[in-house]
């Protein structure tokens, strides 16, 4: 077969489109802007009147929120602000800080680690399209089927669904904890809510939440596009992965434990 | 569920706890590097290519080094220093910051973990010419595979592995075919019955195969599964990312691609006033 190459007739933007932003020019020259907008608001105006939590939320769904959603996910965000100095991604962290990583990779890096599909942000979207689907249906219905349609591995965490399951072979009591605290928040919280429900039916068989799915409920209560899952919970995890990282960069890479030669067992 | 006492719910972390364990290598301190089984500096340097050891990393096996030169040969094919092809342009504007060559060469990397191009599609690419052979040895016809593949997109050609966006044709195809016939390949079933789809679909909807489909059926042939193929290819996108980072990296901050505010078109909402907060 002879093989021939040509170009495609694809009509490509000829500008970049964005609903989001928008830049005046000023008049001495037009690549620097001496006005910005977010969705129609001054960015100085809402540098004076709103707080970062309102802003990140408008740039992510396009309109300020209430002072309830305001609440829930500032809440949410202090919560899940750290995931905790054994958490793999902040360990990637602090290796990138005591190894002398330069310090503008150690988020790179870390959030990178975090988004994996365990226990990462490469399970949120998946949490919150389960919520999307379930949550109008019976818990414990939905715990019956996700029982009767997965298998418990031989060996390790079970996460059936994204967003539940157990930790170190138990329920995470913590994570119920922090559901429990961000629903008496709020007057509804519908995802969260029935996380809860979902919850206490999965108890037997030693399964509830999650991190992220805690998370995913609370981006399906703001909502938040599923695809914007990942990222949101990425963002809201990077300060302690940073606050881990930079506390280890001006330590002696002997700071952290290096396996002995005993200690690393190589298998056939 | 079975009783466990309760320590047995956490044994299995506490038997990994404070130690590593490998069934890959590791460096034994003052005795040598072990490398799957192979003593590196003894066994595997100056010995074996790059891609040979590669391969054996991603995959645990080593490799003829004929399949190794074709691995090479096809990182040259899959990374060229244009600066419009997306992980590429991810390089450049990390040339146009300043950032690190590694920074921006694994940025550039990333961005080709797409379902749309780079090295995740080929999971997708050998998932579908394994199992079309799959079909084709249980009955199913050549044509009968191209139409179920096209009616789950709607009835448009969308097989991963064949057309391509930008162009018509691929160029590449033609370079590996020679590469492999150099290297004494013969083709085999899988790369056998890609042909006759792409035949198939040259009739049906004027569409060829690409280079993902070439790939993906040449592999399967040398036995690869999706998932080796996926991690030997993890860094395939890398030296024309870097090319295009040093590129811009070697002309004045921001003069790659700059834009005035008015090359962005706004169409959000008009400009409004912040309003008061609501009382909580």
């Amino acid at each position: 077969m002879k093989r021939r190459v040509e170009r495609r007739s694809e009509a490509f933007a000829l500008r970049t489109v964005t609903r989001i932003w928008e830049e005046q020019a000023s008049e001495e020259n037009p690549y620097l802007a001496d006005s910005c907008r977010c969705y129609g608001y001054d960015l100085l105006d809402l540098m004076e009147k709103r707080t970062l939590v309102e802003v990140l939320f408008l740039l992510l769904r396009g309109e300020l929120p209430s002072a309830q959603e305001a609440r829930l996910l500032e809440s949410l965000m202090i919560a899940l602000i750290n995931p905790g100095p054994r958490h793999p991604a902040t360990r990637a962290a602090m290796i990138a800080g005591v190894g002398k990583t330069d310090p503008a990779h150690i988020l790179p890096i870390s959030l990178g680690i975090l988004g994996g599909s365990h226990l990462g942000a490469d399970s949120i979207e998946g949490a919150i399209r389960f919520l999307r689907k379930h949550m109008k249906s019976d818990p414990g219905s939905v715990a019956c089927q996700v029982m009767e349609t997965n298998q418990r591995p031989k060996e390790g965490d079970w996460h059936p669904v994204p967003g539940f399951g157990s930790r170190f072979g138990s329920i995470d009591s913590y994570s119920r904890e922090i559901a429990d605290r961000l629903l008496s928040l709020v007057d509804s919280a519908k995802a969260l809510s029935w996380g809860n429900a979902f919850a206490d039916e999965l108890r037997i068989y030693q399964l509830g939440w999650l991190p992220t799915g805690i998370a995913a409920a609370v981006f399906s209560d703001l909502g938040f596009h599923p695809r914007a899952g990942a990222g949101l919970f990425q963002l809201i995890s990077a300060p302690g992965l940073l606050a881990h990282g930079l506390e280890q960069a001006n330590k002696p890479l002997t700071s952290l434990p290096f396996p002995s030669d005993e200690e690393y067992i190589l298998e056939k | 569920m079975k009783n466990k006492k309760e320590t047995d719910v956490f044994q299995l972390w506490d038997e990994h706890r404070g130690k590593i364990r490998s069934r890959k290598g590791g460096w034994l301190i003052g005795k040598g590097v072990l490398c799957h089984g192979y003593d590196m500096m003894e066994d595997l340097v100056g010995k074996y290519s790059y891609f040979q050891v590669l391969i054996l990393n991603a995959t645990g096996r080593m490799v003829e080094k004929r399949v190794a030169d074709w691995f090479e040969a096809i990182y040259i094919c899959l990374s060229w220093p244009d600066p419009r092809i997306w992980c590429n342009r991810v390089g450049a504007l990390g040339g146009t910051m300043r950032s690190s060559p590694v920074a921006a060469t694994v940025a550039g990397i990333l961005a080709g973990d797409s379902k749309a191009y780079g090295q995740k599609p080929l999971v997708e690419g050998l998932n579908f010419i394994q199992s079309a052979l799959a079909e084709k040895k249980k009955g199913l016809s050549t044509r009968d595979i191209v139409a179920a593949e096209c009616s789950r997109h709607g009835g448009k050609p969308q097989i991963m592995g064949y057309a391509r966006p930008i162009a018509k044709g691929d160029e590449r195809i033609v370079a590996m075919e020679k590469v492999a016939g150099d290297l004494g390949f013969p083709v085999g079933e899988h790369l056998e019955l890609a042909y006759e789809i792409e035949r198939v679909l040259a009739e049906e909807f004027d569409e060829s195969m690409n280079i993902n489909g070439y790939m993906s059926a040449f592999l399967s042939d040398q036995g690869f599964t999706p998932q080796e193929v996926y991690r030997i290819c993890a860094i395939l996108v890398a030296s024309g990312v870097t090319a295009c980072y040093i590129d811009a990296f070697e002309r004045p901050p921001e003069t790659f691609l700059p834009l005035r505010c008015e090359d962005m078109e706004y169409q959000g909402p008009p400009p409004r006033e912040v309003p008061p907060r609501e009382k909580s």
